[in-house]
């Protein structure tokens, strides 16, 4: 039997070797000779499965970036981009390729915090940073000190945009509707109602739904029949718009406030005339009267046929953080890397003026979003 | 030692948990019982494992095997009133159950943090460098950087966890149990017309399947360092079914095998990733029309053996 | 409200009972679960929204489109997936669930990469027109799915009972062995018994388009899901049970959400089939007391 066992354990070997360290890559040989700082960064990103929208228009905003970055010639990038699916195993898996088999010098992504609580920790014991764009969870940069982010919390956002409604619409009662079972939709919702209470407003009822549900009416339905001044929905686009559009064609006409996931075209796109009066707070404003943020948007829409959205926007944004702190670092070298990033102060991007504070989390104002007449404005 | 590569360990590691997964449908299988909620029973043994090292800090190990023992003993609870079922009937409702257990899992926040998850799960090569950096070990005394060791530790945890189920289940196929487990999968009402205490056996089964799939998630949320909902659903179950169906239904080293060249497969094609789950699909059909009973099957064995021998076969 | 949620629950439970007719006459036949059903429903709703927004046409034709493309997909199914298995000595059943897996997977990734992830619209013309009766808003769109679904559920038992085609479809439900020896083309009657099951699948697909005004390509795992918590709750096999517990599991789903928690509302198909298993394991309107299979 122990012969078998033997046998069997070669074999499975085998198998494991040959299939396996086969596909891999050949490794590129190292480093910078010259004046431009050549540098391998790696990117993590949900490009195929149910998120796959979100992971695009990430990795869309960075190589947008690249390619300007590349063009001007100081910086040198290389991307390795890897998918993760939006499963945290694979975030790992794809974490360790980069870090060990490609020797990136760095990470952007992954895409969602779920995910980076898994690889987060494993770049940080590596000594790789490694910088979210879209990761708003609680705790993420307390993970350690190689982990950033940029992606603006909703703790910092939802506030802002709720405390302007209320004054705006005199709201006194309200209705909380959010998708239970997705990371970012549930903090997003322990922030509404943390705010909704801190605000002294009535909630009328909390309704929840799935990810991927095609039909709220029951959830909305309910809350019609409770009357509320105004619903505070944390959702991502892909059911916001839905949620939106099935609320209008049912009579429910007060506004909405939503966090992050509402704030893209997309919302619009899917809702169309049952967007207006939507209420958002975001970092990312793409019809400001900005030349950097017109420039940016013309250039995305060309080059992939849609407007950019937040999403797209941040990534573009930490692929340029990422490349200055390179040049600050002055090599790509991970620790000299790492600090000059936890140095960046008042960098101006798309999104608008960013630092890192003290635990590598974002420091930024947020802007509050109306759509008016089919298009994001300010909201005053 | 450059050649020592993290990543490869890594995928290994899945390989193994996954192989142990396996292994926990195939124990059900073997008496004829095909329970598709071992999804479930992981988020059991990997939530208590991650709550019982977060928030009371206990050690790793009390929290794998209270993990492993909890999800057993759901495993009997469950496959009590599962006697009165079978075939596609058991298959569904398991499969009810792990849905069930997950919608438990997001809506308890209080208990479970709710779709958050748990993060921050001491990992367990994190651990034993931290403990073993105490006493004044470095890894390069072996000539290995950090991270090497970290996941070379975690590696080889899994593997004699790995290696200690397949031996525990092998020998059990050869004695009595295994022997009652084999004709109650061929014959039910036979093996209880010869004696053979049918509801012990079938029970039995049920909470060692569990046991084990406890145990692997356990182990899993101890590698990952974070649990959510999202980890242990409906497409993890199928997952699990397919390594033991694809592998090979008939014996234990089908599921093994199954496990192995599943996980291994969609890292070596991640070149071209975006076209993988069409060939995963493509993959399955193309073996259930050719070589249903799996790739490993007595018959391979067999000859396995003989060649090994040196016989012709 | 309760009446609204009555109509809500009405809807959704007709579609959910035509999704179910498609597992069931499935089951009954081949006594398997086709696992690529849900896949192929999502499909059906794709192609009516193509129909519809890209080349205009009227909601007939949409229908039309769902059915021949959603039939073709039941026959390749059967020809490629099914078939290969059926009469082997080493296949278990398990082969064929596998099987059907290994398609639903393809499906929904094949429609991944061509139609993206995101939500689709669509549109229905007459989407807006409703009738106010009292407190109650109804709107047309629902009662003509409610319609649709009567007259399908309707015009299926007929079919069964008094064609003989549709007897002959019963008789290798019942066995098709002796089906086969009595002189059914027991090969022929399974061909057709996927395609139909496949094409009201492309209906139901249709008919969600109109209801939600959304589709995306993860609508058939979800629906998948519960079409099967519906077959074991009706009875597996058996049309009325496929009806009535569509009805009930779209009731109950909306009344939970109305006046229960709405996080609950997926559980509530699982709960459901965990109950009915322990306390009447053959489903509200099944036969024969669940045998042991193979």
């Amino acid at each position: 039997m122990k012969r078998n066992m033997r046998q069997f354990a070669v074999v499975a070997c085998a198998l494991f070797a040959f299939v396996f360290m086969g596909a891999e890559k050949a490794r590129k040989p190292a480093a910078p000779k010259g004046e431009p700082i050549k540098a391998k960064i790696g990117v993590i990103s949900y490009i195929t499965g149910q998120g796959a929208a979100y992971g695009e228009a990430i990795t869309n905003g960075i190589k947008l970036a690249q390619e300007e970055v590349n063009a001007k010639g100081e910086v040198l990038v290389d991307l390795k981009i890897e998918d993760s699916s939006g499963k945290q195993e694979q975030a790992l898996a794809a974490a360790q390729k980069l870090i060990n088999s490609e020797k990136v010098v760095a990470i952007i992504g992954p895409t969602l915090s779920n995910e980076m609580f898994a690889a987060g920790p494993e770049a940080n014991a590596s000594g790789v940073p490694i910088m979210g764009t879209s990761t708003t969870a609680k705790g993420i940069p307390q993970i350690g000190k190689f982990v950033f982010r940029n992606s603006m919390p909703e703790s910092q956002a939802i506030p802002a945009a709720a405390g302007q409604a209320v004054k705006k619409h005199n709201i006194k009662k309200v209705a909380l509707l959010y998708g239970n079972d997705d990371a970012f939709t549930k903090s997003g919702f322990d922030t509404m109602k943390e705010t909704a209470e801190k605000l002294k407003l009535n909630i009328v009822t909390i309704q929840e739904f799935q990810k991927g549900q095609a039909d709220y009416k029951a959830q909305l339905t309910k809350i019609a029949s409770l009357a509320p001044d105004a619903v505070f929905c944390s959702a991502l686009y892909n059911e916001g718009g839905v949620i939106l559009a099935q609320a209008r064609k049912m009579g429910l006409k007060v506004p909405f406030v939503g966090g992050n996931g509402f704030n893209s075209p997309k919302v619009i796109e899917i809702a169309k005339e049952a967007a207006e009066g939507l209420i958002v707070a975001t970092p990312w404003f793409g019809e400001k009267n900005d030349p950097k943020v017109k420039a940016f948007v013309a250039k995305y829409e060309k080059a992939f046929g849609k407007k950019p959205d937040q999403f797209a926007a941040q990534a573009y944004d930490a692929f340029y953080i990422m490349t200055n702190a390179l040049k600050a670092a002055g090599a790509a070298d991970r620790t000299k890397l790492r600090d000059a990033l936890a140095a960046t102060k008042n960098f101006q991007g798309v999104v608008g003026r960013f630092s890192f504070d003290a635990d590598r989390d974002v420091v930024m104002t947020p802007s509050v979003l109306v759509v008016k007449g089919g298009k994001f404005a300010i909201f005053n | 030692m450059e050649w020592l590569n993290p990543y490869h360990l890594q995928v290994a590691s899945f390989m193994l948990i996954n192989a142990i997964l396996g292994v926990s449908i195939y124990v059900t299988l073997s008496t004829g019982q095909l329970s598709l909620g071992n999804a479930g029973f992981m988020s059991i043994g990997a939530y208590t494992a991650a709550l019982l090292s977060t928030q009371h800090q206990l050690p790793i190990p009390v929290g794998i095997l209270a993990g492993s023992l909890l999800a057993g003993a759901a495993g009997i609870l469950v496959g009590i009133p599962s006697l009165r079922l079978s075939g596609v009937y058991l298959a569904i409702a398991t499969l009810g159950f792990g849905e069930v257990l997950r919608a438990v899992l997001i809506n308890w926040e209080s208990l479970t943090g709710g779709a958050v998850g748990i993060a921050a799960i001491p990992q367990m090569g994190r651990v034993i460098l931290a403990g073993a950096r105490d006493r004044g070990f470095t890894p390069e005394s072996l000539g290995l950087q950090s991270n090497q060791f970290i996941s070379l530790t975690v590696f080889l945890i899994l593997l004699a966890g790995t290696l200690l189920t397949v031996a525990f289940f092998l020998r059990l196929s050869r004695s009595r149990v295994g022997r009652a487990y084999a004709a109650i999968r061929l014959d039910e009402g036979a093996a209880a017309a010869a004696g053979i205490p049918i509801t012990y056996y079938k029970v039995l089964a049920f909470s060692q399947g569990a046991l084990l799939s406890g145990f692997a998630g356990a182990l899993f949320a101890h590698s990952t360092s974070f649990v959510s909902p999202g980890d242990f659903t409906y497409h993890r179950a199928v997952e699990i079914l397919v390594f033991a169906v694809f592998g090979g239904s008939e014996h234990i080293f089908g599921p093994v095998f199954g496990a192995a060249f599943l996980t291994v497969v969609p890292e070596a094609l991640r070149a071209i990733s975006e076209y993988r789950y069409i060939l995963y699909g493509i993959l399955l059909v193309l073996m259930m029309v050719f070589r249903p009973q799996g790739v490993i099957d007595p018959a391979l064995l067999r000859r396995f053996r003989r060649s090994g021998k040196g016989t012709p076969a | 409200m309760f009446l609204e949620q009555l109509i809500n629950g009405i809807t959704l439970g007709s579609i959910y009972a035509i999704v179910a007719l498609g597992y069931t006459l499935v089951f009954g036949v081949l006594d398997i679960i086709n696992m690529a059903h849900g896949e192929i429903f999502m499909i059906g709703a794709f192609v009516g929204m193509l129909i519809m927004s890209k080349a205009g046409a009227p909601l007939p034709v949409a229908f039309l489109g769902a059915i021949v493309v959603t039939a073709a997909m039941g026959l390749l199914l059967e020809r490629f997936a099914l078939r290969p298995l059926r009469g082997r000595p080493g296949a278990s059943h398990l082969a064929s669930l596998i099987s059907t897996i290994g398609v639903s997977i393809l499906l929904e990734n094949v429609a991944h990469k061509i139609f993206g992830s995101g939500n689709h619209l669509f549109e229905t013309p007459f989407a807006e027109i409703s009738f106010t009766i009292g407190p109650v808003t109804v709107y047309l769109v629902q009662v003509v799915i409610l319609l649709i679904s009567l007259l399908l559920m309707a015009g299926l038992s007929l079919w069964l009972a008094r064609t003989r085609a549709g007897k002959a479809l019963r008789a290798a439900a019942e066995n098709l062995e002796t089906a086969g020896l009595l002189g059914v083309d027991t090969n022929r009657m399974i061909t057709i018994t996927v395609v139909i099951a496949s094409a009201m699948g492309g209906v139901a697909g249709v008919l969600v388009g109109m209801a939600f005004n959304y589709i995306n390509n993860q609508i058939g795992l979800s629906m998948g899901l519960k079409g099967l918590a519906i077959i074991i709750f009706g009875g597996m096999g058996s049309v009325y049970g496929a009806m009535a517990g569509g009805l009930i599991l779209g009731l109950s789903e909306t009344f939970v959400v109305a006046y229960g928690s709405s996080g609950y509302r997926d559980a509530i198909a699982f709960v459901a089939i965990i109950v009915i298993l322990l306390i009447k394991p053959q489903g509200l309107f099944g036969q024969a007391p669940a045998e042991a299979k193979r």
